[in-house]
């Protein structure tokens, strides 16, 4: 297809806005797929993505759209992982577009995340045509919505298409709105193929299948082509493109989108975002590559201590389609062997944690989140520190810094105190507040990463009754008095509680964690003391006092045999324990607290 | 090991039946009368039978449930069988008595026929507590049954208590153990109140009716133990108290071999810490012979009719490997202060204590709660607070 036929668009949307409707919609209308296939052909793919109403990944689906005009266009919908956790993820998705729409509930209004992806897709220059969906709810709101779209992100109101994708109302509008208005693809002017690679995913026939967005050229079976930033060069095995099923093509021009294969045997050696190029007349890369790294980390560990093998194998596969997810072996006194695994955000970790819960059916434990810090030493270096058990000792640290994040909160008016107050727990500053309608304002917070790591956004829901709705962007790193909170048990560290927390909340976790430690490490023999330490000082304290008895009142002939078995069951499970020093701790104890 | 030659010598019946279930009790028993007790002692007599040729008791011990229950006319019956089959004459012989359920006629009944030993399940001997134990008796009826068994000719007589009662006091503790040394008992038999999965005391405690004050049992058992060795009851084994002979009591004879136990410690249960054979009769008694352990049934409609079918009525059976034997063994005996005389402990296992457990002695001496001699090994006071986590080390 010529270039100027072409039209590649995103849809971006606040979770349950609706983009997924509207995506099976416009399949549907485009012919792309039957009506009574609807049903499977759902473009999310995971249970749990639909559960979360968020897509993670998505294949990018070719359609044929017959315009007004009479002539025959190739659309090309590129889906993005719709988190801002994903944010590179999903500026590489977008960096494949040259539009986008915007889906606006119209009963909702603009949302977190609506703001949080409209920035996103505006720093990539993209068309943006701003959709008002679900216009046959008896709560629409068209003229508010259309409103907080000028109000809030400056988008004229006079761009937007109100529909409902759920009773087809104004889809041929939109069709039409992206063949108008979206940019045809101009090709770069360079001598060769440049094509971005910005999502793969693993097939175990023909290995990584990497989605590809032709920026200029072409790509056919047989060609040589290089990764520029891997610098591995392949023979091209097949081109396709997604409709949504995979279907073969000849080849894929300027402009067009699909997939090739070329028997890459590991993901890895796919970044995203890399350039793929002739290898023989290898052209510029293009901009806006970067290497990803994790930003938020958790141990994760088995339950049941012979489940490693399994876990560590478990964890490979899921990687093979998640380039982003880290793991490396640690082992920890408390939690036995493990993994050290790195993520793009909060979402992430949880996505990765139930996967490998669902899909693989491990049962896992993981430790306190930590996020990087950046750890400025006495001689003048730094050091990125993600793991508590590395942070170095007191005197070598000159100062430290967090990662911050610029939050966008949504609540309803009567809750703007308490989300102040919360934002303030948080160690957050808010440095703007908007009024987007009659009931609700929006709050632009800056706030330390590692404050919304554990229960922010449930804390938010819980304030606004469901109603408030977040969403962050990373936004660099500031000056912090963290420190490193251990936790004791007679003296020993138990390791994996440790962490690294603001001094104005080490005591007050310390506290809890002492407090909660108590109630599940069982009586000894001797009295146990458990304490909260930042450097040498004991900031909380609790004891587990001896038990001074041992002994079955009653024990007759009758009685020998069950005793016995009871004994030897205890004699077991006293094998199973950790031991930290001198004190015996069952591992489902430490699970517990790190349950809680 | 067979059992069908050897000679054993103490025998256990398990009477099941009570006046009323108690609070805290988990024993197989029920309440119960009339024809079930009837059908159960025509079964008890065909099941003495079958065991009769094996058994030449040197120790009997009656208990329950409630044996003292049995009427006059069932325990003529059975006085009876055990005189036709050969099996009275015991050196020791025990039935466990209600204070609520002994007369004159039946306490000399059953001397008449050579029981020696009376076992009184007192509990307690404050009124409010009894009646929060669920017991049928009142602390009158105790010091009544206790002359009426004196005067029938019981010379040897052991007064159960129990302490950490919920809502007891130190001071309502004292005033028991006043009254009962007072009675001049023989034997004490002393319990912190256990709570027993599916006994209404437990559910009690679940269900947060009351808490349990670890301290506070900890030291009404210090006090017991104090208390005992000043009015002249030796501890021999975590809850048990006997006299020496002597003050006009003479020894029971035999005497004992280990002269570290005493003269009116209970023999049949000394049997039982010390690894020895006994068989078990009646609903849910367990026996142990040859290294086999049986245990009946705990229904008693269902014991009565395997043995009216000529039937041993055994629910289970239990044989441990030779190793795995000596260690329960060595872990149970130590709940006696005398511990094991290394010979005895030998005879009785085929194991010699010091080269298997030499490790755990050590470690147990070294933590200063164990002592050991050129003849014996033994849990001092302090190791008898922890004789669970001591046992624990032996078994094997």
């Amino acid at each position: 297809m010529d270039a100027a036929h072409i039209r590649n668009f995103s849809i971006i949307a606040h979770i349950d806005h609706g983009k997924t409707t509207l995506s099976d919609r416009l399949l549907h209308i485009t012919g792309t797929i039957a009506t009574r296939d609807m049903e499977d052909q759902l473009l999310d793919a995971m249970d749990l993505e639909r559960e979360r109403g968020i897509t993670i990944k998505a294949h990018p689906v070719t359609m044929l759209y017959k315009a007004k005009n009479g002539e025959t266009y190739e659309l090309n919908l590129i889906d993005t992982p719709g988190h801002v956790d994903f944010a590179y993820e999903v500026s590489r998705s977008l960096s494949a577009c040259e539009g986008a729409l915007l889906v606006i509930d119209a009963a909702q209004g603009v949302e977190a995340q609506t703001v949080a992806n409209y920035h996103l897709a505006s720093k990539q220059n993209l068309l943006i045509i701003p959709v008002i969906n679900k216009i046959d709810l008896p709560h629409a709101n068209v003229t508010l919505a259309k409103q907080q779209l000028e109000d809030v992100l400056a988008v004229p109101s006079e761009w937007a298409i109100p529909c409902s994708a759920k009773e087809g109302i104004g889809i041929v509008d939109i069709l039409e709105a992206i063949v108008e208005r979206v940019p045809p693809p101009k090709p770069t002017g360079e001598p060769s193929l440049q094509a971005l690679a910005f999502d793969s995913y693993f097939d175990t026939y023909k290995g990584v299948v990497t989605h590809i967005r032709v920026f200029n050229g072409e790509i056919r079976p047989g060609m040589m082509v290089k990764l520029l930033h891997s610098g591995k060069s392949y023979e091209v095995k097949e081109v396709g493109s997604f409709n949504p099923k995979p279907y073969t093509r000849e080849k894929l021009e300027t402009g067009e989108t699909g997939y090739i294969t070329a028997n890459i045997k590991s993901p890895s050696d796919v970044k995203m975002g890399d350039t793929i190029t002739d290898a023989r007349n290898p052209s510029a890369e293009l901009p806006g590559f970067k290497e990803i790294h994790p930003m938020v980390f958790s141990g994760i560990y088995p339950i049941n201590t012979a489940d490693y093998e399994a876990l560590k194998s478990s964890m490979g596969k899921l990687k093979l389609n998640d380039s982003a997810f880290a793991y490396s072996s640690e082992t920890s006194v408390a939690l036995g062997f493990g993994f050290r695994c790195g993520f793009l955000g909060l979402l992430h970790l949880e996505i990765v944690q139930e996967r490998l819960r669902r899909e693989y059916n491990m049962d896992i434990i993981a430790t306190y989140p930590s996020v990087v810090y950046k750890i400025h030493l006495t001689d003048g270096t730094m050091k990125e520190v993600d793991n508590p058990a590395f942070m170095p000792e007191v005197t070598y640290i000159e100062r430290i810094e967090e990662p911050m994040v610029k939050t966008f909160v949504i609540c309803p008016n009567e809750n703007i105190g308490d989300m102040m107050a919360l934002i303030a727990e948080k160690r957050g500053q808010v440095d703007h507040t908007e009024t987007l309608d009659a009931r609700r304002v929006m709050l632009s917070a800056l706030v330390p990463l590692n404050e919304i790591l554990i229960d922010f956004h449930d804390r938010i829901k819980s304030i606004t009754r469901g109603f408030g709705s977040m969403d962050y962007e990373p936004s660099g790193y500031a000056d912090s008095d963290m420190v490193k909170l251990d936790m004791l048990v007679n003296g020993e560290p138990m390791d994996a509680f440790s962490c690294i927390v603001h001094r104005s909340k080490a005591e007050g976790r310390g506290r809890a964690l002492a407090e909660k430690l108590k109630e599940v490490i069982p009586r000894q023999q001797f009295a146990v003391k458990i304490q909260a330490a930042i450097g040498g000082k004991i900031v909380a304290s609790e004891t587990v006092s001896a038990f001074r008895k041992d002994v079955t009142a009653k024990c007759y002939g009758g009685d020998i045999s069950r005793k016995r078995k009871l004994l030897e069951k205890q004699k077991e499970g006293k094998k199973r324990m950790k031991s930290i020093g001198s004190v015996n701790i069952p591992q489902e104890a430490f699970i517990e607290v790190l349950k809680a | 090991m067979s059992s069908t030659t050897a000679s054993v010598r103490s025998l256990y019946v398990h009477v099941p039946f009570c006046a009323h279930k108690c609070e805290y009790c988990a024993f197989y028993s029920e309440a119960s009368s009339g024809e079930l007790i009837n059908r159960y002692v025509g079964a008890l007599e065909r099941e003495l039978e079958l065991v009769a040729g094996t058994l030449r008791p040197q120790t009997i011990f009656f208990g329950g449930g409630t044996p003292s229950i049995l009427n006059l006319k069932q325990w003529h019956q059975l006085l009876h069988t055990m005189d036709r089959l050969n099996l009275l004459g015991a050196a020791e012989w025990t039935v466990e008595c209600n204070p609520a359920t002994v007369s004159l006629d039946k306490a000399k009944l059953l001397r008449d026929f050579g029981v020696n030993r009376i076992s009184m399940g007192v509990q307690s001997l404050d009124e409010r507590l009894l009646e929060r134990l669920g017991r049928i008796h009142s602390r009158e009826q105790v010091f009544k049954s206790f002359d009426t068994l004196r005067a029938a000719g019981f010379e040897n007589i052991n007064v159960d208590l129990m302490f950490a009662i919920p809502t007891q006091t130190m001071e309502i503790w004292h005033a028991t153990l006043n009254e009962a040394f007072a009675l001049q008992s023989e034997h004490l038999s002393c319990y912190e109140v256990i709570y027993e999965q599916d006994t209404p005391l437990f559910a009690q405690l679940k269900a947060g009716e009351f808490d349990v004050d670890e301290d506070l049992a900890y030291d009404m058992y210090e006090t017991l133990i104090d208390r005992c060795e000043q009015s002249g009851f030796f501890h021999y084994e975590v809850a048990n108290f006997a006299r020496r002979a002597g003050a006009g009591r003479a020894a029971p004879r035999p005497v004992l071999s280990d002269p570290e136990i005493p003269d009116f410690a209970c023999r049949h249960n000394v049997n039982y810490w010390r690894g020895g054979d006994y068989h078990g009769l009646g609903p849910s008694a367990t026996a142990y012979i040859g290294g086999l352990r049986t245990r009946n049934w705990s229904n008693t409609p269902l014991y009565c009719e395997q043995l009216e079918k000529g039937k041993r009525p055994f629910e289970t059976r239990e044989e441990l490997p030779p190793l795995q034997r000596a260690g329960e063994i060595a872990a149970f005996g130590l709940r006696m202060t005398a511990g094991w005389p290394f010979e005895e402990f030998q005879k009785a296992s085929g194991f010699d204590l010091r080269s298997e457990w030499a490790g755990q002695m050590s470690e147990l001496v070294n933590k200063g709660w164990a002592e050991e001699s050129p003849v014996r090994f033994r849990l001092n006071r302090q190791g008898l607070r922890f004789a669970d986590s001591a046992a624990e080390m032996f078994l094997r």
